[in-house]
């Protein structure tokens, strides 16, 4: 799973936020809102993270158990591909 | 070649098209500075727009006066820290109050209650597409010809004093907006690059004026209370407890 290209992570008035540019800004017009732990797995998928390694993060950062590490980025992950961000 | 000067940017327009140069008269410059930049609308830059627009009826001389504009954003955004915001933006007493919302929101009617209640101290700046500029620490709006439907604007500027955003409302009620909540009505409401160096100037920009700027949200209907509402709210700094 790869985040699509042309989507970039910025933070804007304290607020994490993903925009488009490039050719991806025609079919993606918006700015999308991720929260800290979103913003925080955004990057380690930037960085080629498959799920497995996301979870790992997840248990490394925060201090979760790994059941509810793995909810969290399974639901992350839903609602990346919903948004049509994630290929 | 037209010299032209909108938002203290001096610039050259090559253009064809009579309705254009009429749509910009306002802003001819004769003055003594040098153009930054010239801007040449051809086919190439008319088929584009119309692409973008996605509207292929609209009549190519409108079509060119929305590339001359486009020109001049983008050259705002990249070298002069200028971005064009949606909204209706007056002047009172020599300070702007901005009024953004979705088309068709009513933005323009609020700002024109605003005009009839204040008489002679209201000034439309621009009733559809103004650009303000981050100059010295400061936020201004300018006047620009691409004024939306009612054909208002002037060409002044001023600091922005507040933005507000709008939703309908059967009772008027005014409150602080949060930054975040501002946030996307604000980026949506501006006109974007494709450019990730351009975008992030941009980002840049609403970063810094949603954080120095007072920002309120809205509800009203047409009506004289409601201008006194977003008035006594934005001017005079009251907000009414319910």
């Amino acid at each position: 799973m790869k985040i699509k290209s042309g989507l970039i992570l910025r933070e804007v008035a304290g607020n994490y936020v993903v925009v488009a540019v490039g050719e991806r800004a025609k079919d993606f017009n918006c700015m999308i809102n991720l929260n800290d732990s979103g913003a925080f797995l955004w990057k380690k998928l930037e960085q080629g993270a498959e799920e497995g390694e996301l979870v790992q993060a997840l248990l490394s950062e925060y201090e979760v158990s790994e059941e509810i590490a793995r909810k969290d980025v399974q639901a992350f992950i839903k609602k990346m591909v919903e948004a049509g961000l994630v290929k | 070649m037209l010299i032209y000067k909108i938002a203290d940017i001096v610039f050259g327009a090559k253009i064809k098209y009579p309705f254009t140069a009429s749509v910009c008269e306002k802003y001819l410059y004769s003055g003594d500075e040098k153009p930054e930049f010239v801007a040449e609308i051809t086919q190439k830059e008319i088929d584009y727009e119309k692409s973008v627009s996605g509207d292929l009826t609209f009549p190519e001389p409108y079509v060119e006066s929305l590339a001359l504009f486009r020109a001049l954003c983008n050259h705002a955004l990249s070298h002069r820290n200028g971005i064009v915001f949606h909204c209706s933006a007056i002047m009172v007493d020599g300070g702007a109050y901005l009024f953004t919302a979705p088309s068709g929101t009513g933005k323009s009617t609020h700002a024109r209650l605003w005009c009839e209640m204040l008489k002679d101290r209201a000034v439309m700046i621009n009733d559809d597409k103004p650009i303000i500029r981050y100059i010295d620490g400061e936020f201004y709006v300018y006047g620009t010809p691409w004024n939306g439907k009612h054909r208002l604007d002037n060409n002044v500027r001023a600091p922005i004093k507040a933005i507000c955003k709008i939703y309908q409302s059967k009772e008027n009620v005014i409150e602080k907006a949060s930054v975040k909540e501002m946030l996307f009505t604000v980026f949506n409401q501006t006109i974007r690059p494709t450019d990730e160096a351009d975008m992030d100037k941009l980002l840049d920009i609403i970063d810094k004026m949603l954080k120095q700027t007072p920002l309120y949200k809205l509800g009203c209907n047409v009506s004289r209370e409601a201008a006194e509402t977003s008035y006594k709210a934005m001017v005079e700094g009251v907000i009414d407890e319910n």
